[in-house]
């Protein structure tokens, strides 16, 4: 029990998490997930629609009860974090519904009150480079926009801890050009660490140091997105070829029967280590895999 | 030398690290980055690309390692002394061998005549970048 204590102590990484296991009505929606985000970390959260991205955030932040684990937030147990904590973190859920009711200019000033580190002239600038009204209520606003004030005010907290779930979705391709860099910002200058869902690839491969891919309620990428063409490849192996054993072969990630009956298959590898001895059979054929290949190839 | 000048292209396999390490190093063997030219900060290149800012600091660190780049106090990254030495155009052309043997490989899997392939990459050098 003590170890156990003593190791919850040693680490405030921004975000930490083991063993999470989450079920909706005996259906697995996140399964063993661990996962440790060091300072600085810009982390894309990638996976389809379904694959527990969202739960994933909500368990790691606290907002659910995980069946099984434990996630952490600066040290803190999720489940119990206290204000210190929660005025470091600065989140935008999928769909921004809160303070419906109120105009824009009022919820912004409510809630600065409740955060010490509030930084009014980015509040101001960004309504106004967003060109955003604040006399209107938050209920009578387009998703585009309500998701543009939800940001505005994740970020208004100047938070340590930055976490977006799905931030892209219902920005243009310009806003959203003007979140990545705000993005790029805040990591450069203050050393956030930012934690976005996405299924937008090209933004994740931009802004991330880090890309983790959620597969069927599983981790089954974590990745640094600068190695990840020395980590990972794509193997393809020709039809009737007696290499490939029938079982998982080291650092198989996915496996993929093609109709001419030949298999593709997704392997990964630490950097430094050498490829499965397989990929020196001729016949066999190793591509270099960006994280769109990657994404389909693993998720189809 | 303007943080715009870069080009990054995030769906490419070539990781954008190594992307603007590629392009550093051919700007400086032509001579078009001489000697004592200040690079962008970190920070500038990052936010212009929207691309991550460790991305960036490690293709500077490793033509830093190279030889290419030293960091001035006050200052920031600029070309090296020694990476001044213009390469011949010989030496120039081998920087682009790997990549021009990519090409002629993927011709011939295209079953592509050389005279088209030549005449697309003759409008592509003589064209706007």
């Amino acid at each position: 029990m003590n170890a156990v204590l003593h190791a919850e102590r040693s680490s405030d990484d921004p975000l930490r998490c083991e063993w999470l296991t989450k079920r909706y009505a005996g259906q697995t929606v996140l399964s063993n997930v661990f996962l440790e985000v060091t300072r600085g970390t810009v982390l894309g959260l990638i996976g389809r629609n379904g694959a527990g991205k969202t739960t994933l955030i909500r368990v790691l932040l606290g907002l659910e009860q995980p069946d099984e684990g434990r996630a952490f937030v600066f040290g803190e147990p999720s489940l119990g974090l206290t204000d210190a904590v929660k005025q470091r973190i600065g989140y935008v859920p999928q769909e921004p519904d809160a303070f419906a009711w109120m105009r824009i200019g009022d919820m912004l000033e409510f809630v600065g009150r409740q955060y010490p580190r509030w930084d009014s002239d980015f509040v101001e600038l960004s309504l106004a480079r967003w060109q955003i009204p604040t006399d209107r209520r938050l209920g009578r606003l387009s998703p585009g926009e309500r998701q543009r004030v939800a940001l505005i005010r994740a970020l208004a907290v100047s938070p340590d801890l930055l976490v977006l779930d799905e931030p892209a979705s219902a920005l243009d391709p310009v806003a959203r050009r003007d979140l990545l860099r705000e993005i790029v910002a805040r990591a450069a200058e203050r050393g956030t660490t930012i934690l976005f869902s996405t299924h937008i690839v090209s933004d994740l491969e931009r802004v991330a140091s880090r890309v983790v891919f959620l597969h069927d309620h599983r981790v089954v990428v974590d990745a640094a997105l600068d190695d990840l063409a020395e980590t990972h490849a794509r193997l393809r192996v020709p039809a009737g070829s007696a290499a490939l054993p029938a079982s998982r072969i080291p650092g198989e990630v996915s496996r993929h029967h093609q109709l001419d009956g030949s298999i593709t298959l997704v392997i990964a590898r630490s950097r430094g280590e050498d490829w499965p001895e397989i990929v020196a059979t001729p016949g066999t054929r190793l591509d270099a895999l960006n994280l769109e290949d990657l994404f389909i190839e693993v998720a189809r | 030398m303007n943080a715009d000048r870069f080009t990054i292209l995030p769906g490419a396999t070539e990781p954008i690290y190594r992307q603007i390490g590629s392009q550093l190093r051919r700007l400086i063997a032509s001579g078009q980055l001489p000697p004592g030219e200040e690079l962008p900060s970190v920070r500038d290149v990052a936010v212009q690309h929207a691309i991550n800012p460790m991305t960036v600091s490690r293709a500077y660190c490793q033509l830093e390692g190279e030889g290419l780049l030293t960091r001035l106090r006050g200052k920031g990254m600029v070309v090296a002394d020694g990476a001044h030495a213009v390469l011949s155009p010989e030496q120039r052309l081998a920087r682009l061998q790997a990549q021009l043997a990519d090409v002629a490989r993927q011709a011939r899997e295209l079953n592509l005549p050389a005279r088209l392939v030549l005449q697309r990459l003759k409008l592509l050098l003589e064209g706007p970048e």
